[in-house]
C-alpha cells in the first residue's frame, strides 16, 4: 500500500488480487445482492486510489481497507434506503448435490441474518466470515476489544431467535417459497455438540 | 462455571484464541447448557454460507478503472500536492480536459483573441513602455477571466464539471477572496463528497491564509460525511494551530459521530497537546 501511496497506482493490482474476493464476500453477506455487491468493490478500491493519500504506515492496511468499506457501504444505504434484501440478484445460485435439508436451513440462516440488525449483522460477518480478529474489529469501530466480543455473543444469540422463529414459521408453510433463496454449494457437516 | 463466566469466553471459543483448558472448560459446560450449546451450534452452522465468489469480469472492471484512474481530476490535485512525477504526467491531460468542456472552449477562445491582439500591436509597433503596462493589464484581464470561468465552473450541476472548477481555482499562488469564499462554500455545502474533498485539498495550499485555515476549522462542525471530517481533523492536526485541540474537543461532543471519526478526532488531539 506503501507504493500505491508514493505513485505506483499499478501496485493496486496485487491488493487487489489479494482482496477483492474476501471483500465481495463481505458485501455479498451484508447486501444479499451479487451486482450491489460487485459496484461496491469497484467503488472500494477507487476510493483506495483516490484517498490513498490518507493511508498512514503505522496503521494496518487491513483495518484501513474495511474502514473504507464500511464508509462505502454506508454511503450505498445512504443513497439507497429503504435496503431492498433479495434484490436483483440473489448469490450463490443453489447446488443439486446439497441434502434438501441443508438447503432449507442455509436458505433460512441467509434469511436470518438480512433480519438482524446492519451493525449485528456487520458484527457477525466480519467476526464470523472475514475473520477479523475482535481487536481488529475494535480498532474498526472505535471501541473495546470486550465491548465487540459481548456484541458479537449478543448479535449471535438475536440471530439464533430468529433463525427459530424463521424454522418454526417454515415448519408450517410450504417449503417451495425457501427454494428460490440461496444455496450453499459443498458445505461441511456440522459437527454436533455433546 | 455458570452461563455468565461462560459467555465471557466464548467469543474467543469460536474465534479458537482460547487456551486448551479454558476450551475444556466451555466444552464441559456446553455438554449441561443447552442454552449455550445452541450459541455454538448456531456459530458452526454458519459455515452453511458459503464463501460467495466475486465474477471474472470484475478483475477487468478494475483494469478499466485503474487504466481510466489518472485522467481524473481528484486524482490530478492530490498527486500535485505530494509533488509526485505521477502528477506532473498528468498536467498535458489537464490542459486537455479543460479545452474539451464547453466553458474551457470559451475561455480559451477569448484567450487566443487576447493573444491575436497582442501580436498584432507589438508587430505594428516597437516595444516600448506602454507596451510593458498594456502587457501588465492582459495578463491582469486573463487571470480574472480565469477566475471568472473557474467560479461559474463551481455553479455547475454535474459534479465532474465542479470538481475541475475546484482544481482550476485552486492553481493560483494567491488565492482572491471571491474565489477563496466560493471554494469555502464548496467545501461546506457541496453535494458530492469527492468535490468537498478536493475543495479541502485546494485550500490547503493557502493554508499560510489565515482566513483560509479559520474557514476549514468552521466546516468541520457542519460536515456529514466520516471521509471529510476525517481529512478536516487531519489537515487541523497537521497546522497545529493553537485553537485546534478545543475546536476537535468541541467537535467530539457532536451526538451520532461515527466511531472512527471519534477516534481519529481523539488521536488528532493527542498530536496537539
Amino acid at each position: 500500500m506503501l507504493q500505491v501511496r508514493n505513485g505506483e497506482v499499478e501496485m493496486l493490482g496485487v491488493l487487489f488480487d489479494r482482496y477483492h474476493a474476501p471483500l465481495f464476500n463481505f458485501y455479498s453477506k451484508m447486501t444479499q445482492d451479487r451486482t450491489v455487491s460487485e459496484d461496491l468493490v469497484q467503488e472500494l478500491f477507487l476510493r483506495i486510489l483516490r484517498y490513498r493519500q490518507t493511508y498512514r504506515p503505522n496503521t494496518t492496511f487491513r483495518t484501513w481497507m474495511y474502514q473504507i468499506a464500511r464508509n462505502t457501504r454506508l454511503d450505498q444505504i445512504r443513497k439507497t434506503h429503504p435496503e431492498t434484501p433479495f434484490a436483483s440478484e440473489p448469490v450463490a445460485p443453489a447446488s443439486l448435490t446439497d441434502s434438501a435439508q441443508q438447503q432449507q436451513e442455509a436458505a433460512l440462516l441467509q434469511r436470518a441474518l438480512m433480519r438482524l440488525p446492519e451493525d449485528k449483522r456487520e458484527l457477525l460477518v466480519l467476526s464470523r466470515f472475514q475473520e477479523l480478529k475482535y481487536d481488529e474489529i475494535a480498532g474498526l469501530l472505535g471501541c473495546e476489544v470486550g465491548a465487540v466480543k459481548v456484541r458479537v455473543h449478543r448479535a449471535l444469540q438475536q440471530l439464533r431467535q430468529i433463525f427459530l422463529q424463521l424454522e418454526s414459521g417454515a415448519n408450517a408453510m410450504d417449503l417451495d417459497r425457501a427454494s428460490g433463496d440461496p444455496i450453499p454449494p459443498n458445505v461441511p457437516p456440522i459437527r454436533r455438540l455433546q | 462455571m455458570n452461563c455468565e463466566q461462560i459467555a465471557e469466553l466464548l467469543p474467543d471459543y469460536l474465534q479458537g484464541s482460547l487456551a486448551l483448558e479454558q476450551v475444556h472448560q466451555v466444552e464441559q459446560h456446553c455438554g449441561q447448557c443447552a442454552n449455550c450449546a445452541q450459541d455454538v451450534a448456531m456459530w458452526r452452522k454458519l459455515a452453511l454460507l458459503p464463501a460467495d465468489q466475486p465474477s471474472p469480469e470484475s478483475r477487468a472492471r478494475f483494469e478499466a478503472m485503474l487504466h481510466a484512474y489518472p485522467t481524473t481530476s481528484v486524482d490530478r490535485s492530490v498527486a500535485a500536492q505530494s509533488g509526485q512525477d505521477y502528477g506532473k504526467r498528468n498536467t498535458g491531460w489537464a490542459l486537455l480536459d479543460w479545452l474539451r468542456s464547453p466553458l474551457g472552449a470559451a475561455a480559451w477562445s477569448v484567450a487566443l483573441l487576447v493573444i491575436g491582439i497582442l501580436i498584432g500591436t507589438r508587430v505594428d509597433h516597437p516595444a516600448s513602455p506602454s507596451h510593458v503596462d498594456e502587457l501588465a493589464s492582459m495578463h491582469a484581464e486573463l487571470t480574472s477571466m480565469r477566475q471568472l470561468v473557474a467560479l461559474s465552473m463551481l455553479q455547475q450541476q454535474s459534479a465532474s464539471e465542479r470538481l475541475q472548477g475546484v482544481s482550476w481555482s485552486g492553481r493560483e499562488a494567491h488565492l482572491d477572496p471571491q474565489i477563496q469564499s466560493a471554494l469555502l462554500r464548496t467545501l461546506r455545502y457541496d453535494g458530492s463528497v469527492d468535490v468537498r474533498l478536493a475543495a479541502l485539498d485546494a485550500l490547503s495550499r493557502h493554508a499560510a491564509q489565515p482566513q483560509i485555515r479559520k474557514g476549514i476549522g468552521d466546516a468541520l462542525q457542519e460536515q456529514q460525511s466520516p471521509l471529510v471530517q476525517v481529512a478536516l481533523i487531519d489537515q487541523l492536526a497537521e497546522w497545529r494551530d493553537p485553537d485546534a485541540a478545543q475546536r476537535l474537543r468541541n467537535f467530539q461532543q457532536t451526538p451520532n459521530l461515527n466511531p472512527a471519526v471519534r477516534q481519529r478526532a481523539e488521536w488528532a488531539i493527542g498530536k496537539l497537546q
